[in-house]
């Protein structure tokens, strides 16, 4: 029964996807609860599908029955295990805060839509993170891609038409690279199973061909997970999207990309090929300029929101820091880091949300006196901000820690430095903003103005990620473990 | 009116019982310690006694109980204040109480708890004799601030936020000094910092937002430095616990230099090392009083612990090692000699300078760092014979945080009353706050170094520490010393002057509205200066029962240490009258000066500080983009303009840096967005450079 | 003439990353938004000659079944490439709608014209 648990989780999402439009005439509201309670479960599956993972290895499908040499296989293993744990939790956690949501962006009558894109999206996402078949990856990337741009059009608004052009446009191109990448390996090995790709990869030498496809995977994963020279398209999208999807993006769909990224060098090509090459130098000189870079930027954001996404640059600077180690040390950090960052990021975007709202306004200047209007807001602002400087007691620093071990541990000691410019960096953008909230009062004089009624669900969510960003600070070991044993398999 | 009279008095007897009362725990611990009437004795013999007080629990309550007395309080909030402030000094009293408690069982072998699965690496706390005399200062002078505070913040808004803030910080700094390995001093440091900061921004003027965000951004700057060298010490040595690492770091060539640099650079930017020392002076004048009396009583000394503690555990070899293992100490410590010096003289310098009462005490904060901190620096340079400057550098922490918080609290009082703090607007308050006079002179005896007040006896070893390093190191100390005693001098000189110009001037001022009453404020004062005239009287006590077990307890040549403590006559006369020569000297700077007018030198602009570090830094940045930004000519030119007009102000280093950086990366982001080719076929050049070099 | 006979022999595959580089260079230089989406899909149009080029096999038959064991050509590459143009399609359809939005927003399709503008919106907020 639970072999068959990833598969029902995969078809749940995208059937419930697919009969929103059915449901949705019955009632709203039934839609909501339906989709939540699809979230839940699917959320119970996960944590079920790891113990069973952990417990007795890894789970295999596939489609058709048919060998793997000619079908698709779906191969659930710890890290694809711990990853959709991660998606489950955070789509759950955001879908709770829309359900809430009485923001500006989506209207009424785009609801319905919105949540039929959100729906896909957790479907491509789920596949990607179960394929074990190079071209079914490619497909769900492209579903995820799509639905992605599309969540961001949704708002009707001329900023995000431009924003989602650009995003299409760089997406696609990066999707072409990647499906020329695999081009290149079908050509040289004629598989496209992950495994077979690996064991064939390792026999023989290997060819120029090769090399072009690590080349075509690197630029089309970085170009869509908005690695330093591509990352153009990210402050437009995550500014002109609505709140939610902001969220969605910057938390769990970049993540994805570079999850496919690890995978495609860990699993396909391997480790210990890529360990000396110049591959390693290309992305730590990248993923420096994205850390230093995406910091400076941020610092002369006045909308919020570009702000944020300048920031979200630099944070996958550091996962790609992690990677480019190719060591087992780096693995570890950026694992770490991702999930941290998913749930530091969204509830910075989630929290974010409520105060544009409220404040009518987008600018970081306008924040006299949020403190005291929207305390549980600006609070989980606060815990998220330290989490990005790096303050202990959030998962932050741990993942900073972690970051400087896997550093030292390829003894590359400079990049300590690098470390501690960014984290001083954000801390210049985000003390300024908690500054002005808690201790600035307002133009009107300083009065301790009651706090605005925001709907339950949205507070609940953004405090449960607060929580959540505390509890991983603090206890961070049952997440190590997690860690630990993904990286065995490895 | 009347019914806020009889709150006055009643509270303020509470608080005079309080004092008394804590005075009195202190009179036992010190009968029990020096066995007056065989009190020690009857202590011992009693087992139930002895167990209760060696349980290791204790520590934990200890550490807990401000922030469970802080939320208490927070839930009681503004409509019980009265409760609320009972819990405030409530659990500060409890926490003095079980510091004594605690002495036995710090003194064998120290007390340890271990909470290894949290936060990665576990929290870790180990309280031996150096962390039990910081406990025990900070308890002291925490519990009288908290019995002034009562009195001083009384019902103004927002009190319970400050309180609040006040036990974090406190739980903190407890934390902080207590723990057994750099990680966990690290993250009870950084939340120190973070809290802090509430204390310092708390009347939320522009003033104190600004001040308040260069200190936390010149804390958050050294925590950093300290990430970086504990992420370095963490891989080389593999352990953080503060022991010798000497094995693992022997062979690791220069990244030991680098790791105790860092430390003591990072640590340094909170004890106020100079040049990292420009936040003290911004943020004392802008802090209410009772937030400065802490800020530079302990938490300015939690740095100087930290350079200490670092310096001395991880580079000191186990007891009874070859000279050559005291090299790096020794290397270092010689910097850190001339670092102490440096502050010192800065310190005092431009203390002389201020008329506003807080800023010339925040000055004079940095030059006493300054000796604490040259302390450490003999202590590390002279190797196993550095019980001297180990010894020096602790009593000063502990004498300087009992005067300094008096100083404060003094200055509060005479604000509280007369709303000024310019010194030369004042005068003749003797005749209206005889109290307060006569507890500020005391003070400024016992920084003075006068002999009978606690000042003299640290001052004294400081002294010897430096005729040590004279001797046994190189001639070029002689100027050290002889720098260490025109500073003397020049400390005794400003607070000369300070207590002329407050208290003793002639002025033609009337005070009518002050009326002389006694409150808790008095109480606490008297509290604290009984502390300072107490170990002036007897200074041996301090040294037998704290810093000489833990001094024996270091890697120092035993044979030394008998030599240098045992024999130590507190009153010699060569320490007097090297004494009477500075206080002589002291009178005649501050006689000369105001005649002469040297204390209104006003320094051109570009000696200050930021000027020198960050100007050259914002002047690179501001001349790139410009470059840059060939386009947009006119309108760097009309910023310029307004700058030059708006004058830069020295509060400004952070927002200076960050115009810099707006204003490049507006330069440089519009071509990168518009995906402008050339841009992007420049970076593919040189990725495919860098690969081809790397490959070949 | 080694050369030349190496690149005809490979003129398939040459073909189809050439197509890529030049799809790519008309998205990255073009200002117009159509011409955008052109050139994205001649990169497509590339990616999918050079993949069926792989899968060609020198003197074989189309892949239907047929009596007797005839040596077919690879059929998965061309059975990937439909999954890829109908990628491909949905995207061409997403993009041309958004260029019509655009277009009614802004009144421009040309990139280098919208950034003005969009910077020109940005300054008033």
């Amino acid at each position: 029964m639970i072999e068959n648990l990833p598969i029902l989780v995969v078809l749940a999402m995208v059937v419930f996807a697919v009969t929103i439009p059915f449901w949705k005439k019955l009632s709203f509201r039934f839609t909501l609860i339906l989709g939540g309670i699809v979230l839940v479960s699917a959320l119970v599956a996960n944590v079920a599908i790891w113990n069973h993972v952990q417990a007795n290895g890894e789970i295999l499908f596939r489609f058709g029955g048919h060998l793997p040499f000619l079908g698709i296989e779906f191969k659930i293993d710890a890290f694809a295990s711990m990853f959709s744990l991660f998606v489950a939790t955070l789509s759950l956690l955001i879908y709770l805060y829309s359900s809430g949501d009485k923001t500006e962006g989506i209207e009424q009558p785009e609801f319905f839509r919105f949540y039929v894109l959100f729906f896909l999206m957790l479907f491509s996402m789920y596949g990607i993170l179960f394929s074990n078949d190079i071209f079914n990856t490619y497909v769900f990337i492209e579903i995820l891609s799509l639905t992605s741009c599309a969540i961001v059009s949704i708002k009707r608004k001329k900023e995000a038409y431009a924003a989602a052009f650009r995003y299409v446009m760089l997406n696609e191109i990066g999707s072409l690279s990647f499906l020329l990448g695999i081009a290149f390996l079908y050509m040289s090995t004629g598989r496209l199973n992950i495994d077979l790709l690996r064991d064939a990869l390792h026999t023989g030498t290997i060819q120029a061909n090769v090399w072009m496809a690590v080349a075509f995977f690197t630029a089309g994963l970085g170009l869509k997970a908005a690695v330093f020279p591509f990352h153009i398209w990210l402050p437009d999208a995550y500014a002109s999207a609505p709140t939610t999807s902001s969220a969605m993006l910057s938390s769990i769909v970049s993540k994805m990309y570079l999850v496919i990224l690890i995978k495609v060098y860990a699993k396909v090509f391997g480790f210990d090929l890529l360990k000396g090459s110049a591959l390693s130098t290309l992305l730590l000189v990248l993923a420096s300029l994205g850390m230093i870079l995406g910091s400076v930027y941020a610092l002369a954001q006045k909308d919020l929101k570009r702000m944020l996404g300048y920031s979200s640059v630099s944070q996958i600077g550091y996962v790609l820091l992690g990677i480019a180690f190719f060591s087992e040390a780096g693995l570890r950090s950026a694992f770490f880091h991702m999930i941290s960052h998913g749930l530091t990021k969204a509830a910075l975007f989630l929290a974010v949300g409520i105060v544009i709202y409220l404040k009518q306004s987008r600018s970081v200047k306008g924040f006299e006196g949020t403190g005291f209007q929207m305390p549980i807001a600006m609070s989980v602002f606060a815990v998220a901000a330290f989490s990005m400087i790096g303050i202990p007691l959030t998962s932050g620093f741990i993942a900073k820690w972690n970051l400087g071990i896997a550093a030292e541990t390829a003894s590359q000691f400079g990049f300590l430095v690098l470390i501690v410019v960014s984290s001083f960096l954000n801390a210049m953008y985000f003390l300024p903003i908690l500054f002005t909230a808690f201790f600035k009062d307002p133009a009107d004089g300083p009065q301790r103005a009651k706090p605005e009624k925001i709907p339950a669900p949205m507070l609940v969510s953004i405090g449960a990620l607060a929580v959540m960003i505390l509890l991983l600070g603090i206890f961070p070991d049952w997440l190590m473990t997690m860690i630990d044993v993904v990286l065995a398999g490895f | 009116m009347a019914k806020q009279k009889l709150l006055v008095s009643k509270s303020s007897a509470r608080s005079t019982v309080l004092v008394i009362l804590s005075l009195l725990f202190f009179l036992v611990f010190v009968a029990s310690m020096s066995n007056w009437f065989g009190l020690g004795d009857a202590i011992a013999s009693s087992e139930a006694l002895v167990r209760i007080a060696m349980r290791d629990e204790w520590l934990l309550v200890l550490l807990i109980l401000p922030i469970l007395g802080g939320f208490l309080q927070l839930s009681l909030g503004s409509k019980h204040v009265k409760w609320r402030d009972r819990v405030v000094i409530g659990t500060t009293f409890l926490d003095l109480a079980l510091s004594l408690l605690i002495y036995p069982n710090a003194l064998d072998g120290g007390i340890q708890i271990d909470f290894p699965r949290l936060l990665g690496l576990g929290l870790h706390f180990h309280v031996d004799m150096l962390g039990y005399a910081m406990i025990l200062i900070t308890n002291v002078v925490w519990l009288f601030v908290m019995i002034f505070t009562h009195v001083y913040i009384g019902h103004e808004k927002r009190s319970t936020r400050f309180y609040f803030f006040l036990a974090l910080t406190y739980a903190m700094v407890l934390g902080a000094v207590a723990a057994a390995d750099l990680f966990t001093m690290y993250l009870y440091f950084e939340i120190m910092t973070v809290a802090s900061y509430l204390l310092v921004v708390h009347d939320q003027k522009d003033d104190s937002i600004k001040a308040a965000g260069t200190y936390l951004f010149m804390g958050l700057f050294g925590g950093f430095l300290i990430l970086a060298a504990m992420l370095l010490l963490y891989f080389e040595v593999g352990d953080l616990r503060f022991l010798s690492a000497l094995n693992a770091l022997n062979d690791v060539g220069s990244i030991k230099y680098w790791i105790l640099g860092l430390l003591i650079a990072g640590f340094g930017v909170k004890a106020g090392v100079v040049p990292l020392h420009i936040w003290l002076p911004r943020a004392h004048p802008v802090a209410p009083t009772p937030a400065s009396a802490l800020l530079s009583g302990i938490l300015i000394k939690v740095g100087a612990y930290g350079i200490l503690r670092v310096a001395t555990s991880y580079y000191f070899p186990l007891e009874g090692s070859a000279d050559a293992t005291w090299l790096t100490v020794k290397t270092v410590g010689f910097f850190v000699i001339w670092l102490g010096i440096l502050t010192m003289s800065v310190g005092v310098f431009m203390a002389l300078q201020q008329a506003h009462v807080k800023k010339m005490l925040a000055y004079h904060s940095v030059s006493q760092m300054g000796y604490i901190v040259m302390g450490v620096g003999i202590a590390m340079y002279l190797g196993d014979h550095g019980a001297i400057g180990y010894a020096g550098a602790v009593y000063h922490i502990l004498n300087h945080a009992l005067f300094k918080s008096l100083l404060f609290l003094v200055a509060g009082v005479v604000s509280h009353h007369t709303h000024e703090m310019d010194m030369y607007k004042l005068g003749g308050l003797w005749k209206k706050l005889p109290v307060t006079t006569i507890l500020s002179i005391v003070a400024s005896l016992g920084i003075a170094g006068i002999p009978l007040f606690n000042g003299f006896v640290s001052k004294s070893i400081l002294h010897h520490g430096i005729v040590e390093a004279v001797h046994e190191g190189s001639w070029v100390f002689q100027i050290a010393e002889i720098v260490f005693l025109v500073v003397s001098a020049g400390t005794v000189a400003s607070f000369v002057k300070m207590n002329y110009h407050l208290f003793f001037k002639k002025t033609e001022r009337k005070y009518d509205s002050i009326g002389f009453e006694w409150d808790g404020m008095n109480a606490a004062m008297i509290g604290l200066s009984f502390f300072i005239v107490a170990i002036g009287l007897a200074p041996g006590f301090l040294i037998e029962t704290v810093i000489l077990p833990q001094i024996r307890l270091m890697g120092f040549d035993p044979h030394f240490v008998e030599e240098a403590f045992a024999h130590l006559e507190y009153f010699n006369p060569t320490d007097i009258l090297t004494m009477a020569g500075v206080a002589a000297a002291g009178y005649l700077i501050f006689h000369f000066g105001t005649k002469h007018h040297w204390f209104h030198l006003h320094l051109p602009r570009w000696m200050s500080f930021d000027y020198l570090i960050i100007f050259p830094l914002y002047q690179l940045l501001y001349r790139s983009c410009k470059i840059l930004d060939r386009k947009n000519q006119a309108k760097w030119e009309e910023d310029e303009r307004l700058l030059s007009i708006a004058g830069t102000n020295d509060t400004d280093t952070f927002s200076r840096i960050r115009r810099a950086v707006v204003r490049l990366s507006d330069a440089t982001e519009g071509p990168i967005m518009q995906g402008d080719a050339l841009i992007y076929a420049g970076l593919i050049a040189a990725s495919l450079i860098i690969l081809f070099l790397t490959a070949i | 003439m080694n050369l030349l006979t190496r690149i005809l022999e490979q003129i398939n595959l040459i073909g189809g990353v050439a197509l890529f580089l030049i799809g790519l260079h008309t998205v990255v230089t073009h200002s117009n938004l159509i011409k955008k989406i052109m050139g994205l899909n001649i990169m497509g149009t590339g990616v999918f000659l050079f993949f069926v080029a792989i899968g060609n096999v020198e003197g074989g038959v189309p892949p239907i079944l047929v009596d007797g064991n005839p040596l077919y050509i690879n059929p998965v590459p061309s059975a990937l490439i439909l999954t890829g143009i109908v990628v491909s399609v949905s995207v061409t359809v997403y993009s041309l709608s958004l260029v019509v939005r655009i277009f009614q927003s802004y009144g421009t399709i040309d990139a280098a014209e919208l950034a003005k503008k969009r910077s020109e919106v940005s300054e008033h907020d």
